[in-house]
């Protein structure tokens, strides 16, 4: 009796230790925020560690890793900060996987029944300089995205006065969201996670340099349950979830 | 009320903000006593320099310090060699940033107190035949005391509210990094989440009421040359 009490709880202790290895920590872009955190539950409830998620801005974190911080996982919003991290040797290379893609859409207040045309270029600019537009900081990639799309449809020159900067995406949003701005341009996932927002046009794929969102395991991880979430990440049902986040999987 | 989640991030706050208080402390007090009591060439600019990161963008401070803490940084190598531990991503650099934040703060409180005590009742004590350690440790100290505790108080406020050295320094991990301002900034990036927001912005002014209310009523007691606890 007291021996099976025992084993019972020796097992008990040991139960956790055996099931679960240390939660890897994940540094993730500001912008996958609510999709990142459901593919981590999801991966919990398929009985692994949860992983512990750093959400910042992609530059904030790469700057962390290039000073050396240990962490098992990296999820750019862009590939820029991605390729300066592999430039250092700080990722492993065969690990970087494209796994995500993402539009840029113009939003409007859900009761506002504007529709953008996207061409031609003066009746686009035209419903786009009525009032100020919300945009992300110039140097934030949405921002960088948004102007790029602008310039390539011509209207540039004739919207940039109207433009009001948010520091982030979903700055931007919320000034819409507040009727601070009757429209702004955000991501499509940015648009789907807002209740008080509708998409009112989406820019043409080729209107901008592509959105895409690479992940990669960081050179110095040594936890495995990172590089197995990482090809969760990846998979067919890893992808599942940030697409009903809006996401496109690649 | 809040949720065990949001419980645990007031819980880490207090933590980080706990033990940057308790380790800037004595640095502070030595700090503010040299430049109350010691005249030295270059004190002007220690007394800058100890004030830098009140007036630094924080983000600046972040970066500074996490060139520092890097592991090929200077301290950060120092720390690897002879104990093993590296702070980025850890609740203890979250502390260290706080404690650097709060640093120039708690140095003008303690320094406006040691200044206040009167210099005569030390010189009576040194007649009296008291050494200098005993007129510190029975006269200067407990009379500045309260100006001491009220500056800690300060810095504790300051510390739990720590944003952008944070962030940039050790990223905004949950359970030992994500303190209140961090959780707060998450939640604003999530549309939906105004709730957790107000929750967390509501804990976040109370604690800091709390705190600077604690400060201001052991300032008081310097003012009112109320020598005694």
């Amino acid at each position: 009796m007291i021996r099976s009490l025992l084993m019972f709880l020796t097992l008990l202790a040991a139960a956790p230790a055996l099931a679960q290895g240390k939660p890897p920590l994940v540094l993730a872009a500001a912008s996958l925020q609510e999709s990142m955190n459901a593919a981590a539950d999801a991966w919990a409830t398929a009985g692994h560690p949860r992983p512990v998620i750093s959400f910042a801005a992609s530059s904030a974190l790469a700057r962390q890793v290039e000073a050396g911080g240990d962490a098992d996982l990296f999820v750019s919003a862009d590939q820029e900060w991605m390729d300066a991290l592999a430039a250092k040797r700080l990722i492993v290379p065969a690990s970087r996987v494209t796994f995500l893609g993402n539009r840029l859409v113009v939003v409007a207040a859900k009761g506002n029944p504007v529709r953008i045309p996207v061409r031609p270029a003066a009746a686009l600019a035209k419903v786009l300089a009525a009032g100020p537009l919300a945009m992300a900081d110039a140097p934030v990639p949405a921002g960088k995205y948004g102007e790029a799309a602008l310039r390539s449809l011509g209207v540039w020159a004739t919207v940039a006065p109207k433009v009001v900067r948010g520091d982030s995406v979903r700055a931007a949003l919320t000034l819409v969201e507040r009727g601070a701005a009757p429209l702004g341009i955000v991501y499509a996932t940015d648009a789907k996670a807002s209740r008080a927002v509708r998409i009112a046009g989406v820019f043409p794929a080729g209107s901008h340099p592509p959105i895409t969102y690479p992940v990669a395991r960081l050179a110095r991880s040594t936890n495995p349950e990172g590089e197995a979430f990482r090809r969760f990440l990846v998979s067919r049902a890893g992808k599942a979830v940030f697409v009903r986040y809006g996401f496109i999987a690649r | 009320m809040l949720t065990a989640a949001e419980w645990g991030i007031v819980a880490l706050s207090l933590k980080v903000g706990g033990v940057a208080m308790a380790a800037v402390l004595p640095i502070a007090f030595a700090l503010a006593w040299v430049l109350a009591r010691v005249r030295f060439p270059g004190k002007l600019l220690l007394d800058a320099v100890v004030h830098l990161p009140l007036v630094v963008p924080p983000v600046v401070t972040g970066w500074v310090l996490l060139l520092a803490f890097a592991p090929a940084g200077p301290l950060g190598g120092w720390l690897e060699r002879w104990f093993g531990v590296s702070v980025l991503f850890r609740w203890t650099g979250a502390a260290i940033a706080a404690g650097i934040m709060a640093l120039p703060l708690m140095v003008r409180a303690m320094r406006l107190s040691i200044e206040a005590v009167d210099r005569r009742l030390e010189s009576a004590a040194r007649t009296l035949g008291a050494g200098p350690t005993r007129v510190f440790w029975t006269l200067t100290l407990p009379l500045s005391l309260p100006g001491v505790l009220a500056g800690a108080v300060l810095g504790f406020a300051r510390s739990i509210g720590e944003f952008g050295a944070t962030i940039t320094f050790v990223s905004n991990v949950p359970g030992e990094t994500q303190t209140l301002p961090l959780a707060i900034y998450s939640a604003l990036q999530q549309p939906g989440a105004e709730a957790t927001v107000w929750r967390l912005s509501a804990m976040s002014v109370g604690l800091s009421l709390i705190a600077l209310l604690v400060s201001e009523l052991l300032t008081r007691r310097v003012r009112r040359g109320l020598h005694v606890l």
